[in-house]
């Protein structure tokens, strides 16, 4: 690993800099994919490079891709040039920690052959066809991330992480009815996590279900008693929970981009539904794909709480939006690479499970869906009006599933969603995503997920 | 790392057993201030050179960046340790073989212009306009890049400046989002008046108003349209044809929206942050008709898939998945005022972001309305518009296209618009939902 210049990149910027980190970031990506019985080549790719933040009347960053002290320096002196103009200049410290960590893995990404990928998306693609599939797309990619943080304060923390990553896409044709759908896996391990997934049942099973969803009548719109799945409890948390409890977001700081929060300008806590609700960001779970044991600002990490029993309860904060409002960072600041801002990002986003068994669920639902997955999903930009349509559904008739429906819709509120929910499933599952935030763009990686919910007199279109 | 090293890298390739070799190597200087609460949140400086990789070997194919010149003999040793290991890639043919000359292009003329004076006048036009406060983020962006492959060599600079502007006021928002290429003179004026848009259309109501979900004659302004055809660019892509994901599969040559609708994809427009002198397997970029006077009339190909595709390349390589580079939409006869005018009753949506599909191959999708959403009447706006989504499919948008303004914008935002050239358009019919 390279990353020698750091010691030196720090004293440097801390000479004329109110507060300075710098952090050096290598990244060994391997990715491949398959599509439609045709192997599309394999992309190997190595970054590394340095960021370094120093803050003085204004916050600046600047980032050198180079083991060459003239540049880096460089890039430094221009950061420390811009960040005397004015501007927003506060930022958390916190203690001076001295740690490292690491993924343990049990099938080492780097022990993995060329050939071993390739015919484990070749597998999948055979499944896929044998199933029924008409198009098919499967993606595999691994990442190992080795990160050497510093600061003035006189943390100095090394990560070493690896990563795994598995999206596919398959579209039926059913009586010239076309249905599509896309699966993300992801986990902080090797290769192993693909063997814990039983794939072939969950694969196969999914492209059986698109068969049936295309020839499948939409509902009758209308207000219905719904029964969620996991994947859509977590992206429910994910997008109208863990975005808008950003607190960048609710002090604008997105403004222009993915937007505010339906939270900001509001007294906490705010109480945005029904006491069975509560929901959890935690960046702890070992394996999760956004596991981490300090984020990219060196802040240990911990679960938060982001709504509690229908609540607000805590927010997702960087160094930065810590600062804002007088607490403590909760380690929420997270770069998608060497030469990005940290950002306050989720990590894994969950409804927290209740009591109910999946059976009791539908007791006593007269006239309702069960939506177990989703294909299209969007929310406004302060995260209050979304949108999920569904995947694989069912009407539910006495408290019996009665037959598949096609497509259904919710489109509603985040407040009118969270209030709806009258009981949570005992279960609990998880499901990988790529979070998009900021300018330029980072894609994070994070799971997100719940139990199975019950919704009452939810309109469906 | 030079030009010597990119030669350097060429020729071990060779030596490895490489026959088709195409390098990208980009030397990037970005900056970029961002801003919230109106005041500074960040400046950003990036100074970064990259070497893209693509290679083939007996039907195998690699790729790779490099970054560090130190890395150099690892990547090559691993370039070659996959060829020798992987199958063949049938999705690829060859890289375009022949001679290729080139213009003498846009030279840079990159400035380092002072992006915090910007910004002010940015925030200054929009709050004088009645703004409350505005967000938003400037870039200054100079590339200088070569393309070398095993038969051309192409070399060219690209960049420019971008603003975005979100002013707020009250819960209303009107927003901006404009790019300035080489052969433009933006100065501190031009984005003030960016700004005092912004804050125009936050201020064009101070009511809200309710509608019924249901269809209606739409106004869509330049940056819905950007936003919807950056997203379907993608379907033009005979990549997407090809895999069975496009709503255009089977189109070409049909008509598929009104005759005054000529969508092209423009890399010479030097007006822009997206031009590009050549693609990624050095055939010259040019002005290509994709679809004129409401016919589709080509897809967007790289040499491997118009030989699989039984035509000629575009220049739109991506070796394996083609890709438009800087899309402009003819300008129509009507003046957007008399658009306005001719609105009646129907809606003016002047953004849309978080654009999903459902259905790709129908090009089935909904976005979200944002930054002025409004309910016209008699071509004066009633109120402002909340929690409602455009909820239709590409191909019936295109097909309800009734009118496109004289007047057009160049667009670029964020992940959601990529840099492009767009008027208002007119389209009747259009699917609104809203949400319970």
């Amino acid at each position: 690993m390279g990353g020698e210049l750091i010691d030196r990149a720090l004293e440097y910027a801390s000479r004329s800099s109110r507060y300075s980190e710098a952090r050096y970031m290598e990244i060994l990506t391997n990715d491949l994919s398959y599509r439609n019985s045709e192997f599309e080549g394999m992309d190997s790719g190595k970054e590394s490079g340095y960021a370094v933040r120093v803050i003085n009347n204004s916050i600046a960053m600047a980032y050198c891709d180079r083991e060459d002290w003239g540049r880096l320096k460089e890039a430094i002196d221009h950061a420390v040039r811009i960040s005397m103009k004015p501007g927003k200049s506060s930022i958390w410290e916190g203690n001076s920690i001295k740690d490292s960590w690491k993924v343990n893995q049990r099938k080492p990404i780097e022990d993995m052959s060329v050939e071993d990928r390739v015919t484990l998306a070749r597998d999948f693609d055979s499944l896929m066809k044998s199933a029924g599939a008409d198009v098919r797309m499967n993606v595999i990619h691994d990442k190992r991330t080795k990160q050497h943080y510093v600061n003035s304060v006189g943390s100095d923390i090394r990560g070493d992480v690896a990563r795994l990553y598995y999206f596919y896409m398959v579209g039926v044709i059913e009586n010239g009815e076309f249905e599509q759908s896309t699966k993300e896996y992801g986990s902080s391990s090797g290769y192993e996590y693909l063997d814990s997934l039983n794939l072939e049942e969950r694969i196969t099973s999914d492209v059986r279900d698109l068969h049936e969803s295309a020839s499948a009548p939409r509902p009758s719109p209308g207000k219905f008693d719904v029964i969620v799945g996991p994947e859509i409890s977590g992206i429910v948390a994910h997008e109208s929970c863990g975005h808008p409890t950003e607190y960048d977001r609710i002090v604008g700081r997105e403004g222009a981009l993915a937007g505010e929060s339906f939270l900001t300008g509001k007294k906490f806590p705010f109480r945005i539904g029904s006491e069975n609700v509560s929901v959890i960001d935690d960046p702890t779970i070992q394996g999760s794909f956004g596991y981490y044991r300090y984020d990219d600002e060196g802040v240990p990490s911990r679960k938060r709480y982001l709504y509690r029993k229908g609540y607000t309860d805590e927010f997702i904060l960087n160094r930065e939006s810590a600062s804002m409002i007088g607490r403590d960072s909760n380690a929420g600041g997270r770069s998608s690479s060497w030469d990005m801002e940290p950002l306050a990002r989720m990590s894994t986003t969950y409804i927290e499970p209740g009591d109910y068994r999946f059976e009791e669920l539908f007791e006593g639902v007269r006239k309702g869906i069960y939506i177990k997955s989703f294909t299209e999903w969007n929310i406004d930009d302060i995260r209050f009006n979304e949108k999920y349509v569904g995947k694989e559904a069912y009407l539910i008739t006495n408290g019996d599933l009665s037959g598949r429906v096609r497509r259904p819709v919710i489109e509603t509120t985040t407040i009118n969603f969270y209030s709806a929910v009258d009981a949570v499933g005992r279960d609990l599952e998880f499901s990988a995503g790529m979070c998009g935030k900021g300018d330029p763009e980072q894609g994070v990686d994070v799971w997100m997920g719940g139990p199975h919910m019950r919704l009452r007199e939810v309109y469906i279109q | 790392m030079t030009a010597d090293l990119v030669d350097d890298v060429f020729r071990r390739l060779q030596k490895e057993g490489f026959q088709e070799i195409a390098l990208e190597f980009a030397r990037e200087n970005v900056e970029q201030i961002r801003f919230s609460a109106s005041s500074t949140d960040l400046h950003n400086y990036w100074d970064e050179e990259n070497l893209s990789v693509f290679a083939a070997m007996n039907g195998r194919t690699v790729s790779t960046v490099i970054k560090d010149p130190a890395s150099v003999d690892q990547a090559i040793i691993r370039l070659k340790e996959v060829a020798l290991r992987t199958p063949e890639n049938p999705s690829f043919v060859s890289i375009n073989r022949e001679h290729q000359t080139y213009g003498n292009g846009m030279r840079s003329h990159f400035q380092s212009a002072d992006l915090q004076d910007l910004q002010n006048a940015m925030i200054n036009g929009s709050l004088a306009a009645g703004a409350e406060r505005a967000a938003g983020l400037i870039y200054n962006r100079n590339s200088e890049i070569t393309v070398k492959t095993s038969y051309n060599e192409c070399q060219f600079s690209t960049g420019g400046l971008e603003g975005v502007i979100r002013a707020f006021k009250g819960p209303f928002t009107g927003q901006e989002a404009q790019h300035f290429g080489f052969s433009t003179s933006p100065t501190g004026k031009t984005f003030e008046e960016m700004g005092s848009e912004a804050a125009a259309t936050a201020s064009a109501t101070s009511r809200m108003s309710e509608i019924n979900p249901g269809k209606f004659r739409v106004l869509l302004s330049p940056y819905v349209m950007g936003n919807i055809l950056s997203y379907s660019s993608g379907f033009l892509s005979y990549y997407a044809v090809e895999t069975g994901l496009s709503c255009f599969a089977g189109m070409l040559g049909k008509e598929i929206s009104t005759g005054e609708f000529s969508l092209y994809d423009d890399p010479e427009d030097y007006s822009g942050v997206g031009s590009r002198m050549c693609d990624d397997e050095g055939t010259p970029t040019s002005r290509l008709e994709i679809i004129g006077q409401g016919k589709l009339k080509s897809y967007l190909h790289s040499t491997s898939t118009a030989t699989r595709a039984g035509t000629g390349t575009t220049g739109n390589a991506g070796i394996i998945s083609p890709r438009a580079w800087q899309m402009s939409l003819n300008a129509g006869k009507t003046r957007f005022e008399n658009m306005l005018d001719d609105l009646e009753d129907g809606l003016l949506i002047n953004n849309a972001w978080y654009t999903r599909f459902q259905d790709y191959r129908n090009g089935i999708f909904s976005t979200v309305p944002r930054d002025g959403v409004f309910l016209v009447k008699g071509g004066e706006v009633q109120g402002a518009l909340s929690g409602i989504r455009i909820s239709d499919s590409v191909m019936d948008i295109l097909k309800n296209v009734t009118a496109i303004s004289r007047e057009r914008k160049r667009v670029k935002w964020w992940e959601e618009i990529s840099a492009s050239t767009m008027p208002y358009v007119m389209v009747d019919g259009i699917n609104i939902s809203k949400a319970f």
